[in-house]
């Protein structure tokens, strides 16, 4: 079971735990992006913006989450990317795999977001803001 | 008069173009996908680096090695390298 999604709104963590949710499945790993408020030649990024071609980026993603099944047991499989304008600090991408094992399951959620980075049609661009100067002090007034 | 086809840019190639989309006229019979891309290139210099580092998709479909048509109202779109996440 997997779910895909591609979203304007935040994302949940706790939202996507409940969805790798299944106590036969003794394997449960998430990874959850955010973005990072990183130095730039323009001024520090502030966010992202994010573009996807959506119908080739949901087949895409279910190819995926089908991949992590086949290869490494996952029963469950969580991969959200929001799309849209994202500021520093709040997660982008959330990937998770709940597997029979620890060892599959970390195999499998590590699979789930390498892949999405390499192959899902998605681009991000910077959006930055330049720092502020800060004001001079006053010249103290000479006096005479 | 034939339909345009439709040109969509994505990210970087949306950034160097500004715009997302392009409505690109061609002839009755279509055109090479090469030279729609050579043409996109010619009007707008900014987008070329990033076309040459592009894929391209007609109608859904990745556009392999071998020359493709694009036709009169089929969508042409421009893949720069994937960057999610």
């Amino acid at each position: 079971m997997a779910s895909i999604r591609l979203s304007r709104s935040p994302l949940s963590y706790q939202a996507a735990a409940r969805e790798l949710g299944g106590t036969a499945l003794g394997g449960l790993v998430l990874f959850a992006g955010r973005v990072r408020p990183d130095p730039t030649a323009r001024g520090r990024v502030v966010a992202l913006d994010y573009d996807a071609d959506r119908a080739p980026a949901i087949r895409r993603l279910r190819e995926i989450a089908d991949l992590a099944r086949r290869r490494y047991g996952a029963r469950r499989v969580v991969l959200w990317h929001r799309i849209g304008l994202v500021r520093a600090g709040e997660v982008s991408v959330i990937a998770g795999a709940a597997c029979g094992h620890r060892r599959e399951a970390f195999a499998a959620a590590r699979f789930l977001i390498d892949e999405l980075k390499a192959s899902v049609p998605i681009w991000k661009t910077e959006r930055a803001r330049p720092a502020r100067r800060r004001p001079r002090p006053p010249r103290p007034a000479r006096g005479r | 008069m034939a339909r345009p086809v439709t040109v969509r840019l994505f990210g970087p190639a949306r950034e160097a173009a500004g715009t997302s989309s392009l409505a690109w006229p061609v002839p009755a019979q279509g055109v090479r996908t090469r030279d729609l891309v050579a043409a996109l290139a010619r009007d707008h210099p900014r987008l070329a680096p990033t076309l040459r580092v592009s894929r391209f998709l007609v109608n859904g479909e990745v556009v392999g090695a071998r020359a493709r048509w694009v036709r009169p109202g089929d969508e042409f779109a421009v893949h720069p390298p994937y960057g999610g996440g």
